[in-house]
């Protein structure tokens, strides 16, 4: 029953959507206000009938109901029930109604949020949105469909992916589609300014909250993709540079340069072109993600050409949207041309231009070496695959480039920027940064990389600092009251999105000391070890005190039993396991981790090589926990950023 | 001091030497770490000039094929595509997947006239999953000798 309820709900917002888009278009051609509002009545309309629909399937996972198929296929008795209720996105059918209902609630929000701020763009960006809606419900409805029955059920289901029932991927693919689909808000209104030859910096201040909004959640949902990555598949990584994870990547460069770039357009009114074309390629790539991840294209260019229907069609949606937007933006480019133009190689504006041009050539790198491999097996015989260390020797030299941007571009000043004030600014920064790559090089951190980036994090570092000192400095000597404290307090909530964006960048300076850490410094060794053995790794000896068996109501594992002890004389036990799950006979690899704040310890239980005899791999992974911590901070910034309300920013520019 | 135009064009200056230099190390880097995948058969016909080349061969584990080295972690084992087999040699920590008689890609430095010593062994995150790039009728013919070597 609840799944004729969604399926039914999801035809009529189907049919809704095309009547939102087709009556914002008449309503705004004949000058009918009354059309309008029937567009705009009809977003939030769409918004709650997929709701149900989205409600209707993740009940029938909570009722067992294996009638239907998609939950046939990926559910079971056994399913713990967070895992139930979650298993709704963890096919592609689920998947795909998940993207449909977040952008139908995006939708609805926006409709309500900017309707009188926007009136003029307003009905654009319904009809623009609900087209893109109309794409996806299409897709949901009749290529790609988890409504459908299936009879005679089964007595039970298939059961959900045991490396899937983690909580790293229960929220991985929610958080990644928040943002993907958030990039659709600014898309539209960017679209919508086109069309209406309104292309000021109105569509940029009307979508700053959903960009910096959409940028945290992909941030987020990589970070807990990676998080997984590390804690489930037990080879020691977070990170492999698979086509699956680039595809997530390229959207978040390209949105990360959106995020910079907009501030010159709205401070100098420069780079309006350049914003128009990173809004829509940051919204392609997000499809093109989506098409990467949910057509089976990566897994075999040629299983995927003997059923290309799903693929083909996301291709095809992504396709007209690039022309659609590209072709938009030359004819009315005309409404982007400014007089303003970049001369002053000392300025904001072109450490802005640097900043983008290293993340250009980032999502570059990413695409070429996603997009290769499948053009070479498409168009050719020979079948290639491109490594990690090519992205390994491209990414941390433009990761160096990035970071030392990050120190100058927040201090520089607009227009023209002297050299008394570059002298101030950045002279201390730079011989602390020099000191700091002394230092590390003294305490024998022998890796070129290691020190470059110590040496750039500790600039950065510096000039941030310096900066909010100098500022605080200033304040209080116009006052002449008030402690350091509470000025810097005022300081910071005076302009949020300013300090926001600090307390990101000191974010990514944890996460980029994170990197740096355990990917230059893992180190990894293979045991053999008997109960009772004593084995030294690093500064921990490791002891097998037992090997036996473990079980809970779904699944049963071999587990070793291990004492690791520091050399400061802290003690843990670890308790790597083998575990088989019920439904499956796919043996999975549970890893036993310790964590601290200076290293991972990562032990992972291999066969018994002979009686008694179990190989037990080692990792030390050294600050590990700082990329983690690092994606932390970077939220809270932007949730800090995300407080400051247009209306304060309207009254400062009276 | 220079002028408007000349700052202009230091900058524009800069921005391409900066770029291409970045693009430049993005391809030197790109075309050295391509990694080319072969069936059994076709580097059975190509072995000769692929000497020193880091090289993924994939197929099925031949059934009764696996063969463990007891006290170590070294193994040895066939890699089939239904027409060929060809040996391969690991010492390492297997994959879950692992397993006779399911999909295998083997990766590592092809030297002639020696047994292919396998640096990773990759399988992927699916029950039924099968190599990538395998083709429809070499996984089919697989399948088939994998069924008359049980019989």
């Amino acid at each position: 029953m609840w799944i004729e309820i969604a399926h039914f709900s999801a035809l009529l917002a189907l049919i809704l959507t095309f009547l939102q888009i087709f009556s914002s278009l008449y309503g705004v051609t004949s000058g009918n206000n009354a059309w309008i509002r029937v567009g705009r009545h009809s977003a939030v309309v769409v918004a709650l009938l997929l709701t149900v629909s989205t409600v209707g399937l993740v009940n029938s996972f909570l009722n067992h109901d294996f009638s239907v198929l998609y939950v046939a296929k990926h559910a079971s008795l056994d399913l713990p029930i967070f895992y139930l209720a979650t298993a709704m996105w963890g096919g592609h059918e689920g998947s795909l109604l998940l993207w449909a209902w977040l952008l139908s609630v995006y939708i609805g929000v926006a409709a309500w949020r900017h309707w009188k701020t926007h009136p003029v763009s307003m009905p654009y960006v319904l009809a623009i949105l609900g087209a893109l809606l109309v794409g996806f419900l299409l897709l949901v409805l009749f290529l790609s469909t988890p409504f459908e029955r299936l009879i005679p059920p089964p007595f039970d289901g298939k059961d959900l992916n045991p490396l899937l029932q983690d909580p790293g991927m229960v929220f991985h693919p929610p958080f990644l589609y928040m943002g993907y689909v958030g990039f659709a808000i600014p898309y539209a209104f960017a679209m919508a300014a086109l069309i209406t030859g309104q292309a000021d910096e109105e569509w940029l201040v009307a979508t700053r909250r959903w960009t910096l909004f959409s940028w945290a959640m992909l941030t987020t949902g990589i970070v807990f993709g990676a998080y997984w990555a590390y804690y489930e598949l037990g080879w020691g990584g977070y990170w492999a540079w698979d086509p699956v994870e680039n595809a997530s990547f390229m959207p978040w460069l390209t949105a990360t340069a959106f995020l910079h770039s907009v501030m010159v357009q709205e401070q100098r009114q420069m780079f309006k072109t350049w914003n128009v074309f990173l809004v829509t390629m940051t919204f392609a790539l997000a499809i093109l993600g989506t098409f990467l991840v949910r057509s089976g294209v990566l897994s075999s260019v040629h299983s995927f050409a003997s059923d290309p229907g799903r693929g083909v069609y996301i291709l095809a949606f992504m396709t007209v949207l690039l022309f659609f937007s590209f072709g938009l933006l030359t004819m009315k480019s005309e409404h982007l041309e400014t007089d303003i133009k970049l001369e002053n190689p000392l300025s904001k504006e072109s450490a802005f231009l640097f900043n983008n041009l290293f993340l250009l050539v980032a999502t570059l790198t990413v695409l070429l070496g996603t997009l290769y491999p499948l053009a070479v097996e498409t168009w050719s015989d020979s079948k290639v695959s491109v490594g990690a260390p090519y992205y390994n020797a491209v990414f941390i030299p433009i990761m160096l480039g990035i970071i030392l941007m990050m120190g100058i571009g927040p201090v520089i000043s607009w227009r023209k920027a002297s050299f008394r004030q570059l002298k101030r600014d950045l002279l201390i920064p730079t011989i602390f940064a020099v000191v700091t790559g002394i230092a590390a090089w003294a305490m024998g951190m022998g890796n070129f990389y290691g020190i470059s980036t110590s040496v750039v994090m500790a600039f950065v570092l510096a000039t941030h600092i310096l900066d909010t000192r100098r500022k605080v400095v200033a304040r209080m000597k116009n006052r002449e009251s008030g402690s350091a404290v509470t000025t810097l307090w005022q300081l910071i909530s005076r302009n949020k999105r300013r300090y926001g964006g600090f307390v990101v960048h000191f974010g990514i300076l944890v996460m980029a000391a994170g990197f740096i850490g355990s990917g230059l410094y893992q180190e990894e060794k293979n045991l053999f070890m008997t109960s009772g053995d004593k084995v030294k790794v690093g500064s921990w000896n490791f002891t097998l005190d037992r090997v036996g068996t473990a079980s809970k109501y779904n699944w049963r594992a071999v587990e070793a039993v291990i004492t690791a002890e520091h050399d400061s004389g802290f003690s843990v036990e670890l308790r790597p396991q083998k575990r088989v799950y019920n439904e499956t006979s796919q043996p999975t690899t549970e890893a036993a981790i310790h964590t601290t704040w200076f290293e991972d310890i990562y032990v992972v239980l291999g066969d018994e090589v002979k009686k008694d005899v179990w190989s037990i791999r080692v990792y030390r992974n050294p600050l590990i926990v700082w990329v983690w911590t690092g994606s932390g901070i970077m939220a809270l910034g932007v949730i800090f950023a995300l407080m400051q309300g247009r209306i304060s920013r309207e009254k400062k520019l009276e | 001091m220079m002028k408007k135009k000349q700052k202009r064009l230091f900058l524009m200056l800069t921005v391409l030497v900066v770029g291409g230099a970045l693009l430049s190390l993005v391809f030197s880097s790109f075309t050295g770490s391509l990694v080319y995948f072969y069936t059994p058969t076709e580097i059975i016909q190509k072995s000769d000039n692929l000497d020193g080349k880091t090289v993924r061969i994939g197929g099925m584990v031949q059934e009764g094929s696996l063969v463990k080295e007891e006290g170590t972690l070294k193994i040895r084992f066939l890699v089939t595509d239904g027409e060929n087999m060809f040996p391969v040699r690991y010492d390492g920590m297997l994959p879950d997947l692992f397993r006779e008689g399911q999909g295998v890609i083997v990766e590592g430095m092809w030297q002639g006239g020696q047994d292919f010593m396998a640096k990773s062994i990759l399988a992927k995150h699916s029950e039924d999953y099968m190599p990538v790039e395998m083709s429809e009728e070499g996984i089919a013919k697989a399948k088939k000798s994998i069924l008359k070597s049980m019989q």
